[in-house]
């Protein structure tokens, strides 16, 4: 191995600094940087940036109504924070089922969006709750909606030089309603096979404003606009939801692998947003 | 016959060598990546090491002879190279070697030695939760956190609590076992101190 440079800089100044002009990689927990050495799909860095030492990554805030997640924010993080589990319990409840607790320790949200893999699951319940990414960069600072930032399989909206600050979302307020399933072959450490997140805020039962999303079904994690569009503004029972099961049904472009067939996650598109629909407002699936 | 044999190979060989020295180009002259000082703490102990940036923390522990940090897997799927990083139960396979500068790293052995055995790896022996033992240390220190956070875990949590961590030997049944009795003593230990 030809070996690589290494800089850990304190500050987000820092961290643009050292990128400048460099092939570099950024280094947070490490727990897809490190299986991902060994296949170096575009070449070793010249430069690895270690990021976990910048304190202002750091920090989960509730600020003129919006939560604040830090880059650096861990699914440990989301597990135990006080702020998110009354704010946006779905994220304690996708954290719970992300891989194992030693992983969980380390592995950060941004980087798992960054990653871009269709199968990230911080990215349904964030795409649910309409999040924006924020970042930082040679250009100055800019903000991109989530479902903007992943635009396709293992690609993103960064640019050279860029670094996710922090990811918020406006907080869903007290009578939101919500739900979250991962579909997958074991209880923990398992890659999704279909990831459904779903965050209505209702007046009665009125849906105000829906949020639709699906993971490892499309290349990139992705809302289903349809359905959310067929939601809103409308009293929800067991036919509409069912609508909505069927828009996000045909919103998936779902593969077959080793994991499941494509006929099998193309079904469980329907079956998993309308349960989740139902749960949620408590309408009964029979 | 073989000495007729290392005559011919020999002479064979003589040519091929005077071709290969002609035909050779000069090769740029070899550097070495380079590396990183990383002054850090083990179980206590200070130690300062030097190695190139792309050394993982795991391969970096076991060259300084901290051996009973395992390899496993190399991508964060079994869990027998679990440590505490300033406290935190980590993988060390996916971490890098120099991100443990200035920080603290408890391996099973920080956690207790044969001469002062923790509860947890008490347990551990009386209840039979180890056979070929090379999941346990990285067990042991997912129990160790577990167990920090929560004291006396149902039998379900302990679960979710050592689910990054694989055993191919036991079928997990008395890791459990010990793991419920180790909380139990500690909890009680506790509630006997105050």
């Amino acid at each position: 191995m030809r070996g690589f440079d290494f800089a850990a800089p304190t500050t987000i100044q820092g961290i643009l600094k050292a990128a400048k002009g460099k092939k570099y990689k950024f280094i947070a927990g490490g727990t897809n940087f490190l299986p991902d050495l060994r296949h170096a799909h575009d070449g070793l860095p010249q430069l690895v940036i270690d990021i976990s030492r910048v304190d202002a990554l750091r920090g989960i805030a509730l600020a003129k109504g919006e939560v604040r997640l830090g880059a650096l924010t861990t699914m440990t993080d989301l597990l135990e924070n006080k702020i998110v589990a009354r704010e946006a319990p779905i994220l304690p409840a996708m954290a719970a089922k992300f891989a194992g607790p030693i992983i969980r320790n380390r592995a950060s949200v941004a980087g798992n969006l960054i990653d871009g893999g269709p199968a990230a699951d911080a990215a349904p319940p964030l795409l649910a709750l309409k999040a924006v990414v924020r970042l930082a960069g040679p250009a100055g600072k800019r903000a991109v909606p989530l479902d903007k930032f992943l635009t396709g399989y293992r690609k993103t909206a960064i640019k050279p030089g860029e670094i996710i600050t922090e990811i918020a979302f406006p907080a869903p307020g007290k009578s939101h309603k919500w739900g979250y399933y991962k579909l997958a072959r074991r209880n923990a450490m398992a890659i999704t096979v279909v990831g459904t997140a779903v965050v209505l805020k209702m007046k009665g039962n009125v849906c105000q404003e829906a949020g639709i999303s699906l993971g490892s079904v499309n290349p990139a994690p992705s809302r289903c606009y349809e359905a959310e569009n067929i939601l809103e503004g409308k009293t929800v029972d067991l036919v509409l939801a069912q609508k909505a099961a069927e828009a996000c049904r045909a919103a998936s472009a779902p593969i077959d692998d080793i994991r499941a067939s494509a006929e099998y996650r193309k079904l469980m598109c329907e079956v998993l947003p309308r349960r989740l629909i139902c749960q949620a407002l408590n309408i009964p699936l029979d | 016959m073989a000495t007729a044999t290392k005559k011919k190979k020999a002479s064979g060989n003589a040519k091929g060598k005077t071709a290969a020295r002609k035909a050779a180009p000069r090769a740029a002259a070899y550097t070495p990546p380079p590396k990183f000082p990383i002054s850090f703490t083990v179980n206590g102990q200070e130690v300062r090491a030097e190695a190139p940036a792309h050394t993982s923390l795991l391969y970096l522990l076991r060259d300084l002879g901290f051996t009973e940090v395992k390899n496993g897997c190399e991508a964060g799927d079994c869990g027998a190279c679990t440590v505490l990083l300033d406290g935190v139960a980590v993988n060390a396979c996916c971490a890098l070697g120099v991100q443990a500068d200035g920080r603290e790293i408890t391996t099973v052995k920080g956690i207790g030695t044969v001469d002062n055995l923790h509860p947890i790896q008490k347990k551990f022996i009386e209840h039979g939760a180890i056979q070929c033992g090379f999941c346990t240390p990285g067990m042991i220190v997912a129990a160790y956190e577990l167990l920090e956070k929560k004291p006396r875990p149902t039998r379900e949590e302990i679960k979710a609590g050592i689910a990054g961590n694989l055993c191919r030997c036991t079928g997990y049944v008395k890791i459990i076992d010990a793991i419920e009795a180790a909380g139990g003593e500690m909890a009680s230990a506790k509630g006997r101190k105050s």
